[in-house]
């Protein structure tokens, strides 16, 4: 019986692809003084796998850039939706950019503190007021 | 043109959606130590991704399995995200997974 790879190629893409927009996203959102330039740089990246997957007449190929292409151009969103999880105090600020000292300063929701950084407890945890309302 | 790729990520694109739904509600019901049999059961789909004949039947088994694979690293977060108000808290008791002891000893994977 003849293995098919295409599953683990297509799993192996779509791991990264969640990873990059999970952990990539985060890390360049929090690096990065604006969120114009990483939204293009992801959009023109994931337009040019699409084509790049639509050109190709390799399976394996296509399938990898298609996975890898999609996921790039939703992290085009999520830089954005990224910048307002910080604003919202739902993802710690970074206080070394600009722009997220001017969320800290206009934000009474955004923080420093990474709320997410500890172990379950099996109960209710309180935060202060204006994190728990957003 | 080859729309193989693009189809494919689209595809994808809905099962890591379906990805948050599943954590959401999977940690509300049933807590996040069932976190190792979920990763079991995603590393298992894309096994079988290998024995499966249809090329797109392999590649949407192995982009399940990896987004399953993904979602157990997410779901001690979403227990946390439950716990301070983010997501709604399931005060009941949750059924405890099989060496649940055992898993207890464990770091939760988180990426």
């Amino acid at each position: 019986m003849t293995l098919d790879w295409i599953g683990v190629l297509a799993a192996a893409a779509t791991f990264f692809g969640i990873w990059f927009g999970h952990v990539g996203v985060r890390k360049i959102e929090a690096a990065s003084p604006t969120i114009w330039l990483p939204t293009v740089i992801a959009l023109t990246l994931g337009l040019a796998l699409e084509a790049a997957a639509l050109l190709t007449q390799n399976l394996y190929v296509s399938g990898v850039l298609g996975i890898v292409g999609i996921t790039m151009l939703w992290d085009a969103l999520e830089f954005s939706r990224q910048h307002n999880r910080v604003r919202d105090g739902h993802a710690p600020a970074n206080p070394h950019n600009p722009r997220h000292t001017r969320l800290l300063a206009k934000s009474k929701s955004a923080t420093t503190v990474n709320w997410l950084d500890r172990d379950p407890l099996g109960h209710v945890v309180n935060l202060p007021p204006e994190v728990q309302s957003v | 043109m080859n729309f193989f790729g693009l189809g494919l990520g689209l595809a994808t694109l809905l099962i890591i959606g379906l990805g948050f739904v599943w954590v959401i509600r999977g940690e509300y019901y049933l807590g996040y130590l069932w976190w190792p049999y979920v990763m079991g059961f995603g590393f298992l789909l894309i096994a079988i991704s290998l024995f499966v004949p249809s090329v797109w039947g392999s590649a949407l088994l192995g982009a399940v399995g990896a987004s399953i694979v993904w979602g157990s690293t997410e779901l001690k977060e979403q227990a946390v995200r439950a716990e301070i108000g983010w997501y709604p808290f399931n005060p009941n008791p949750k059924p405890q997974p099989p060496l649940v002891e055992q898993i207890r000893k464990w770091p939760a994977p988180h990426l």
